[in-house]
């Protein structure tokens, strides 16, 4: 009886009051993410749509703009561009290098600075120097940093008596002298993310191990890495999608060359639309690499949404 | 009262969304007077106006687009003595090389009014001409003899002002090529014995390419090696070339096929398939071995840095408006002497940059008025004693511009008076086709493929062929 007279006046508080005019929650959020979502339709629903309706027109903007309606030559004339192509090789070669170095190098970084007993701070302040700055700025510092001539990198190969290449020259360097300048740039913010998510870790797990004597190299395959892969899977998607889309660095450091072993789909696209200005082209391009972005980027996000979406239902 | 606050934090949020969008007015840097208008309009039907009864307010702002740096530097006092005569203000919109041709066409093809007075390089006339991005100059000119077009030199006036026969703009500023090389190396006696020991003629400024090569072959060497008789610091090259991913390479290769008899492209609009790929081939065999490393990533500002850094010996075809920047190596390397002289084979590139009203200007009559100012005799000079290159003859002859303490800002005006006299014959139907602008473009990414060694010459070209062929949607039209 106790809990009778108990449970009525709890019911009768847990009941919502039906309001005639009240704004319902669903509709307050819908509300509150009305302007965001009109501004993104301004800005990337508009433009989208409007890339797709180029993509099947020819459209030079020297030559009087958009003519008329030519179907899927342009997605023909794409697909069948061995230039394109070739950016297309080359961006995956920058991504699949830069990313893993930066990877690997970056969560060693943060292992170590997350070891340190002194001076944790400075050290984090100091890495996030290379991002505080622009990429076309610190760019044009690199140029001159690789200079075959005056640059600071073959001095220095000079006096250990090294060979001195030709950074941004030769063929078969000059990727890897974006990539490296990429490692630099990106390189921290990797590291900061790691740090972070190991500074995030459970305490316990890592103390009975330590009291049950575990090896180290036992406690990282078993514990540390297991429990850091979300964050080291955000991190390598985040950077990988950051990473096809580069642009600041090529065309800063070799716009392209030398010939065109620089040249990612980015910089082949703004090529296409802003020198030449062949809008149908770009358009068809960005269209393509958007596609491959998106369907890539769900490829990948399904494992960490599910990662994710199973420990919200653990807990 | 939960609703109240929901309602309310709705408002704020919606109200600091227009805030903040209503807080970001700043206007484009380089369009200021497209963002101007009101204070334009009304000055626009007035006649330009002397100094004297020209009131602040009526001043009408034109906006010029062009390279930034020397160029727009030395043109202060320029403009200055224009707009103490006309009522007019000139704004420059001093824009990177690289990117003006981009910007340009954009604004042009929007046309936003933003910029009044364009430059265009020689290869972009046709194209800008045929999409009516310019305004004609002719009957202007007729009605200001004072301008005196003729003066132009004839080969300027047909490559660089001209396009189905009217008149597109006045060229202010030349780099027509020639050759600049270290006379010092070519005068030693030690040097002119190797010389003659190895090729079996006396060694000189060379005329033909053939010399040229010798001459690069010769003079490339090691550190430690002598030179002059001296022992080299550091290694030495034979030649300086522009083979890095810009347009100038096309520039240097211009000089070889023409030296051949051939056109970039050939009356039925098609690239000059044989002798491109000759000269592509000559540059990348025999000329690049003597380069220094550099050399792949530079263009004439890193050919004149080796110069006066005394790491080469000579210049293949180049840009002779350097020639204030190649005479300081004549104080930078101890014993150098420079010398200007005609490209070998008297063929180099040639071309100006053209000052054209854009069709789009608000202000055209004011527009031509500084065109044709700046391209006029007064500015002309005011220019050539600071160092710009000129195409009007009678500057070029000019006493006055030859005399010792004008030789390190115009020591090249006689080698450029004879190079037009040189090239007055010359044909090249690349000026005279509208996608003149977007093959310009092309021609340097592709031609450096081979440079780099990323493709051979002959692949490389056949590339570029294709290329052209997909810009102008077959042969390319060409309109002289």
């Amino acid at each position: 009886m106790a809990s009778t007279s108990m449970s009525t006046p709890q019911d009768t508080r847990s009941v919502p009051k039906k309001q005639g005019r009240a704004m319902s929650d669903a509709w307050f959020s819908v509300l509150l993410i009305l302007p965001a979502m009109i501004i993104i339709a301004f800005f990337a629903l508009y433009p989208l749509f409007y890339a797709i309706y180029v993509s099947f027109q020819l459209a030079d903007l020297t030559a009087g703009g958009i003519k008329g309606f030519v179907g899927l030559d342009n997605y023909r004339t794409v697909l069948f561009d061995k230039f394109f192509w070739e950016s297309v090789r080359t961006t995956l070669f920058f991504t699949f290098f830069a990313v893993s170095i930066e990877v690997v190098l970056g969560t060693f970084v943060a292992f170590l600075i997350n070891g340190a007993t002194v001076a944790k701070g400075l050290i984090r302040s100091l890495l996030i120097l290379p991002l505080a700055t622009a990429p076309a700025v610190t760019g044009l510092f690199w140029r001159y940093l690789y200079d075959t001539q005056f640059g600071l990198y073959n001095y220095f190969l000079g006096l250990l008596g090294l060979p001195q290449p030709n950074w941004l020259g030769d063929i078969k360097v000059a990727l890897w002298a974006v990539i490296m300048f990429d490692v630099w740039l990106w390189m921290p913010f990797v590291a900061l993310i790691v740090m972070a998510g190991l500074q995030a870790l459970p305490k316990e797990p890592f103390e009975a191990a330590e009291l049950d004597g575990a090896p180290y190299f036992r406690v990282l395959r078993k514990l540390t890495f297991p429990m850091l892969k979300p964050v080291l899977f955000l991190v390598i998607i985040l950077r990988t999608i950051d990473a096809l889309r580069l642009y600041d660095a090529v065309a800063v450091l070799t716009r392209g060359g030398p010939g065109s072993t620089t040249e990612t789909m980015t910089y082949y696209l703004y090529r296409q639309g802003l020198v030449f200005f062949r809008m149908d082209y770009a358009s068809t391009m960005a269209l393509l690499f958007l596609y491959a972005v998106v369907v890539a980027s769900l490829f990948a996000l399904r494992p960490l949404l599910n990662m994710f979406g199973g420990r919200a239902t653990a807990k | 009262m939960k609703h109240a606050t929901k309602l309310l934090i709705f408002i704020l949020l919606v109200a600091s969304l227009v805030l903040t969008s209503c807080a970001q007015p700043t206007p484009a840097p380089e369009q200021p007077a497209a963002e101007q208008p009101a204070a334009e309009e009304p000055a626009a039907e007035e006649p330009a106006a002397e100094t004297g009864e020209c009131k602040d307010e009526d001043r009408v702002q034109i906006n010029w687009s062009t390279i930034a740096g020397f160029y727009t530097d030395a043109m202060e006092s320029i403009i200055a003595d224009f707009e103490a005569t006309h009522c007019i203000d000139v704004n420059i919109i001093g824009i990177d090389n690289a990117q003006l041709y981009d910007k340009q066409v954009i604004e042009l093809v929007g046309q936003t009014g933003a910029y009044d007075v364009v430059n265009i390089e020689a290869m972009e006339k046709a194209e800008f001409a045929e999409n009516g991005f310019l305004l004609a100059m002719d009957d202007y000119l007729k009605e200001n003899p004072e301008v005196d077009y003729e003066d132009i030199a004839p080969i300027m006036r047909k490559l660089t002002t001209e396009y189905k026969g009217q008149i597109w703009g006045l060229p202010y500023y030349t780099y027509t090529a020639g050759y600049f090389g270290r006379c010092d190396l070519f005068e030693d006696p030690t040097e002119q014995e190797a010389f003659k020991a190895k090729y079996g003629y006396d060694l000189a400024v060379p005329t033909t390419w053939e010399e040229h090569r010798d001459v690069a072959e010769f003079f490339t060497r090691k550190t430690g090696d002598m030179l002059k008789g001296v022992a080299l610091t550091k290694d030495f090259y034979g030649v300086g070339l522009m083979a890095g991913r810009f347009q100038e390479i096309q520039d240097e290769l211009s000089a070889f096929i023409w030296a051949y008899g051939g056109q970039w492209l050939k009356d039925d609009g098609t690239l000059d398939v044989e002798n491109t790929t000759k000269a592509l081939k000559w540059y990348v065999e025999e000329l690049l071995p003597f380069a220094p490393p550099a050399a792949l990533t530079v263009t004439y500002d890193g050919v004149m840095n080796q110069m006066k850094d005394g790491q080469i010996a000579q210049t293949a075809g180049f840009f002779l408006d350097q020639w204030p920047n190649a005479a300081m190596t004549d104080e930078l390397v101890p014993g150098a002497r420079m010398c200007p002289q005609e490209a070998p084979e008297k063929r180099g590139y040639v071309g100006a940059f053209l000052a054209a009203v854009s069709s789009s200007s608000k202000h055209p009559k004011e527009a031509m008025d500084w065109v044709a100012y700046l391209g006029g005799k007064e500015a002309q000079r005011n220019f050539s004693m600071q160092g710009g290159s000129t195409t009007r003859l009678s500057i070029l002859n000019d006493p006055a511009m030859a005399t010792e303490e004008q030789w390190p800002k115009t020591g090249h005006f006689a080698t450029l008076v004879e190079v037009f006299e040189s090239q007055s014959d010359l044909e090249e139907n690349l000026f005279f086709t509208p996608y003149g602008g977007k093959i310009y473009n092309t021609l340097g990414p592709m031609l450096q493929a081979a440079a780099a060694g990323e493709k051979t010459p002959e692949q490389a070209v056949l590339d570029l062929a294709a290329e052209i062929e997909k810009i102008c949607g077959g042969p390319c039209p060409i309109n002289k």
